[in-house]
């Protein structure tokens, strides 16, 4: 299980360190966020006695891992079409250890394309000490590893990826507009702070938001906790998933379909 | 994770043994079936054409496919109670690629080393010998869409021996190769298959059965002719006539009429007789439709399909040697 899982992360990352050029590109989403965006939004407003920059930046920091774990989930509906998963599938790996990889995977992208974001702060005047950064790392592993568990448990039930874009703005999108990543949830209206409650990425942000400055809006014992709630419950809904197709007549191999 | 990597196979039994298998799917019968055994270190061919069953009997082997009835063994384990064991023992090379185009051949081996719960250091070994093994080495690093189509091939059939299997099924592993990346191919595999492995491979390439130490033809669900290529040619006999005419239609009802036996189907009339060179002249001259061209010749593996199925294998294998594969679909 662990030898699969391992197996997975490796040939995830060797493909990822070929798309190096992506973390670049990645960029872009979350500096136009925190300089047009919170610049121009912040020329005329303080959130809590703070700058405006400097209050959107771990917000950012959640947009920015949130769309590469997503992103990084889709992989598995190319990998359904390609070969190289034939291969993959007759060997003896549990199903189970491709999504905890596949998860696992993600994480790790997401995480890298988070610390490209943190040289950024001190323009956003967010100052990381030894201590601060730690945290937020901290912080920023168990983000992705949410959104990465997000991500592919709608993955695991695509047959196409042009689904994508749609539940990209129909579902992920939301859940960041409701998580208080651009606005504190505190001043929110009722409902949205309701909602909030729901939403994994409230969570990922505040205790990111609390890493860096201090303040929640969530007991960070509870946000830990719904993270990992929300990893744990994930995770074996996409294991549920993806070992359905075993009993498959075909195998999975020459008709792969994992949603059957 | 189980880290062995070659199942404990049983040694005294036959590498695949098929009893009364049948495949349905929904109403239609794939196999009605079918009866098979084939020896440790054979090569076996598996030829029948398109809609035969001839995917769906391979596919059971190989694993990817439960049967219906009956009961499959490779290497003395039931490909559906002993999955894993079975693919744990076995090296597959499919029609369509099976490799990470955009990774080099090297870490393609290596990963799928990996996922057979090599150790990192094993894998990368296990790669090194088998770049070695296939004369890959030069093109180890370059990202397999790279590499020429040949060079694709061999390395399905390292990632195929990763495991060092006891078992290789190749399904047209060649389509689409030109002449002399076929021919390196197969120089490759019949090494493998001179090291006690065996080999079940299906084709539509005529002369690539050729090197088959059996033939087991299948057609409409069933295995209607198993032998070595030699015997299975003397069953069609002497030689075989080929005649094209301005009116084959005609031509046939004479023929019949005069007591000869035309098989049937074909763009030509193909005639076998015990002896072609007897019986020619005389039929030149009396028969009463133009004959535009003739032909006498051995009888081939081709006509002992056409004899013994009414058809050929279905476009591909009539086909000029080299001639990239547009695979007739539909293969069932």
């Amino acid at each position: 299980m662990i030898r699969g899982i391992y197996a997975v992360v490796v040939l995830d990352l060797k493909r990822f360190w070929l798309d190096r050029a992506r973390l670049l590109a990645g960029l872009a989403q979350p500096l136009l966020y925190l300089f047009v965006l919170g610049a121009g939004i912040g020329a005329n407003s303080q959130l809590g006695g703070v700058d405006y920059k400097r209050y959107i930046f771990p917000g950012v920091l959640g947009l920015s891992l949130l769309f590469t774990a997503t992103f990084a989930a889709i992989t598995i509906v190319f990998d359904r079409q390609i070969g190289f998963f034939k291969a993959v599938l007759i060997a003896p790996v549990p199903r189970a250890a491709i999504a905890l990889g596949k998860i696992v995977a993600g994480a790790l992208q997401a995480l890298v394309q988070g610390v490209v974001v943190l040289p950024f702060a001190p323009l956003a005047g967010v100052h990381l000490g030894v201590g601060e950064t730690f945290a937020l790392l901290g912080a920023m592993l168990l983000a992705s590893l949410t959104f990465s568990a997000i991500g592919l448990a709608f993955a695991a039930r695509f047959s196409s990826t042009t689904v994508f874009p749609i539940v990209s703005n129909a579902v992920i999108l939301p859940m960041f507009f409701l998580s208080g990543a651009l606005y504190p949830l505190v001043t929110a209206p009722h409902w949205m702070q309701l909602a909030a409650h729901l939403d994994p990425v409230a969570y990922a942000v505040d205790l990111m938001r609390w890493a860096l400055h201090g303040k929640f809006f969530f007991k960070p014992v509870l946000s830990l906790a719904a993270q990992a709630a929300v990893i744990a419950g994930l995770a074996w809904e996409s294991v549920r998933v993806f070992n359905r197709g075993e009993d498959d007549s075909s195998l999975g191999a020459t008709k792969f379909n994992w949603r059957r | 994770m189980a880290s062995r990597m070659n199942a404990p196979a049983r040694t005294d039994a036959p590498a695949v043994e098929v009893r009364e298998l049948v495949k349905r799917y929904g109403k239609v019968e794939a196999l009605r079936g079918v009866d098979l055994t084939v020896q440790r270190g054979e090569m076996f061919a598996l030829l029948g054409p398109n809609g035969a069953g001839k995917t769906t009997l391979f596919s059971i082997l190989a694993t990817l496919r439960a049967p219906t009835e009956g009961a499959a063994r490779v290497l003395g384990h039931d490909v559906v109670a002993d999955r894993d064991t079975v693919r744990r023992a076995m090296g597959i090379v499919f029609q369509e690629p099976a490799i990470e185009q955009r990774l080099t051949g090297r870490d393609n081996l290596l990963l799928m080393g990996l996922f057979y719960g090599l150790p990192t250091q094993a894998a990368r070994e296990r790669a090194k010998v088998l770049l070695e093994d296939l004369e890959l080495t030069a093109a180890a690093d370059r990202p397999a869409k790279n590499l020429s189509g040949g060079q694709r091939r061999k390395l399905e059939l390292a990632r195929a021996l990763v495991t060092d299997p006891q078992i290789l099924f190749l399904d047209e592993a060649t389509v689409g190769l030109d002449v002399d990346a076929r021919r390196g191919f197969w120089a490759q595999v019949r090494g493998l298959a001179a090291k006690g492995r065996t080999v079940f491979f299906t084709t539509h390439y005529m002369e690539e059965a050729e090197v088959a130490d059996r033939i087991a033809l299948i057609d409409h669900g069933r295995i209607v002719a198993l032998d070595t290529p030699q015997a299975l040619k003397t069953r069609v006999g002497g030689g075989v006539i080929r005649l094209q005419t301005e009116d084959n239609a005609r031509a046939r009802e004479w023929l019949t009429e005069h007591g000869l036996t035309p098989e049937a189907g074909g763009e030509e009339i193909m005639l076998v007789h015990a002896d072609p060179a007897a019986v020619l002249p005389e039929l030149l001259r009396t028969l009463p439709v133009k004959v535009q061209r003739v032909e006498v010749h051995e009888p081939s593996l081709e006509d002992v399909f056409l004899k013994l199925t009414g058809r050929g294998l279905g476009g591909e294998m009539a086909a000029p040697a080299g001639r990239p594969g547009g695979r007739n679909g539909g293969a069932a």
